[in-house]
């Protein structure tokens, strides 16, 4: 039975197909399917030709999991570890359900809150100076970590083995929060210089001119307000996003309209 | 400027190549830079591709799937700001604002498929119970096909087929409204990062966001990545703080439930 041990190329490849994670997203179990795919070519090695086994090793991971795309391969790596030392699969199941939240949020704000914005930032000033090195370089930077990420985090969750997979979950509440810092401090950063919002120069009361009596208190105040509008509009007043876009634009236009932007 | 059926037959190429991505979400093509490049590409103006996808890529960054939500489609924003400017002619802020029906289009196929693909599932518990792993990978691929010719076929339509009327419609705009979506382009970015904040947000964590705006209004610098810094020490700092405390109060409830430890 030796034949059937997961090798480090088994783990590669499960870290390629790791990538359709998200594929057949439905409302109803999200990630479900993308997320069982990925395992189930590891799970064919163990299990050989026992198909009521590898029924039950699939049936097992197919119900609802939504968790962020790249730290899903943490998960399949330890499932795939604990479905080979013919664990439990009760235990299988409920350290899925309860990781997959905590790991949802600390990859969020890692990647889509932190890494996504830097990145992003980097990228488009360098595309809005006209150089093609922007999207390039873009390319090129999620495409290494996309592929390395994820080799890493499957080797990571076969290896660590439940007690190691627990300091994750132990310190999720301190990683989230360090994530919430990064994040929530490049987004400050991102107001001043992303959004632009200027009252013309054209606008004068008293003959002085009013975007110049908001930049003489504080640069880029306007901008800072507005995201606090929208802000408070999106979390007290549960405005969804299309409404918030459409009165985005009928403001603009309005006054647009009158002259006054 | 006109755009022909070949290029027309191009793009939709590339948006079927990057919704297939945007599916995934592993590889960021479905991302506006790298559309709006593609689509400059095409188009034979590369300039206002990447000029295109940086205002686009911005606006749209906050918006991104939380929680299984589909929001506007940045796929569509990218390519059809693109494809506004270079066919209208008009200015790439412009172009965003009115290119935001367009991502609501993304976003209605988005939201069709996450429904309708619960459909698939009951043949998928079946191939599963018979221990099929090879019946599940197709019906996959059928949904991951299906998804990116949708978006490929609602490409071609905005792009190719409708061009005329798309761009006589814009053509009638008098000047205030053409500027009233510049203004509306240059504030989107706005909608993205409050967006961003009301999942990030925490009472904890406010104080940094009026200090990473005071350090890029001092600084002036081109990119984000000095905040980024900061930001991260601050971070690394306050981390290895918490480790260190749940450690401690770790260790004294170890002592009075060790027992229990196996249970969990």
């Amino acid at each position: 039975m030796a034949s059937n041990k997961i090798t480090k190329k088994d783990l590669n490849e499960m870290a390629v197909r790791s990538m359709a994670e998200q594929c057949c997203f439905s409302f109803e179990r999200m990630q479900a399917i993308g997320f069982c795919y990925g395992m189930t070519k590891c799970f064919r090695k163990i299990h050989g030709n026992d198909n009521k086994e590898m029924a039950e090793a699939m049936e097992n991971n197919l119900d609802f999991i939504n968790t962020e795309p790249h730290m899903a391969a943490i998960l399949q790596g330890l499932i795939v570890s604990m479905e080979e030392a013919h664990q439990d699969r009760a235990l299988i199941h409920s350290l899925k359900t309860g990781l997959f939240g905590p790991l949802a949020g600390l990859g969020d704000a890692m990647w889509w809150y932190t890494a996504m914005p830097i990145i992003a930032s980097i990228c488009c000033s360098l595309a809005s100076q006209g150089s093609a090195l922007g999207p390039i370089f873009y390319i090129v930077f999620w495409a290494v970590t996309a592929i390395l990420s994820r080799i890493w985090f499957v080797h990571l969750g076969y290896n660590a083995g439940v007690s190691s997979i627990k300091f994750i979950g132990d310190n999720a509440a301190a990683l989230t929060k360090a994530a919430g810092i990064l994040g929530v401090m490049v987004v400050g950063g991102l107001i001043p210089s992303y959004v632009s919002f200027a009252f013309p120069e054209s606008l004068v009361i008293a003959s002085v001119s009013v975007q110049g009596i908001f930049d003489s208190i504080l640069p880029s105040i306007l901008p800072l307000g507005i995201v606090f509008l929208l802000y408070w509009l999106f979390k007290k007043k549960n405005v969804n996003t299309i409404k918030l876009i459409l009165l985005v634009i009928a403001c603009s236009i309005v006054f647009s309209f009158f002259g006054i932007l | 400027m006109q755009i022909t059926l070949i290029q027309g037959l191009l793009i939709a190429l590339v948006v079927f190549i990057c919704a297939m991505d945007k599916h995934m979400e592993t590889f960021m093509w479905f991302r506006p830079l790298v559309v709006a490049f593609f689509t400059g590409i095409i188009l034979g103006d590369v300039k206002l591709g990447l000029e295109a996808g940086a205002v686009a890529e911005l606006s749209y960054l906050g918006l991104l799937t939380v929680g299984g939500t589909v929001p506007p489609d940045p796929l569509f924003a990218g390519l059809m700001t693109t494809v506004l400017a270079h066919t209208t002619g008009c200015d790439v802020a412009t172009a965003l604002g009115l290119a935001v029906p367009f991502a609501l289009i993304g976003q209605w196929i988005g939201t069709a498929t996450n429904t309708f693909y619960a459909g698939f599932l009951p043949a998928v518990d079946k191939a599963a119970a018979a221990g099929d792993e090879k019946k599940i990978a197709r019906i996959m691929y059928y949904a991951w096909f299906l998804y990116s010719g949708l978006f490929a076929l609602a490409a071609f339509l905005s792009v190719y087929a409708f061009q005329g009327g798309i761009r006589m419609f814009v053509e009638s705009f008098p000047e205030w409204l053409v500027h009233g979506f510049e203004v509306a382009g240059g504030l989107m970015p706005a909608v993205g990062l409050a967006l961003l904040l009301v999942v990030m947000l925490k009472k904890e964590n406010a104080a940094y966001l009026l200090a990473g705006f005071a350090i890029m209004i001092i600084c002036n610098c081109a990119n984000i990545l000095p905040v980024a810094i900061i930001a991260g020490c601050i971070a690394f700092v306050g981390f290895n703080r918490d480790v260190e405390m749940n450690k401690q109060t770790g260790t004294s409830t170890e002592k009075e439930e060790g027992d229990y430890e196996d249970g969990i």
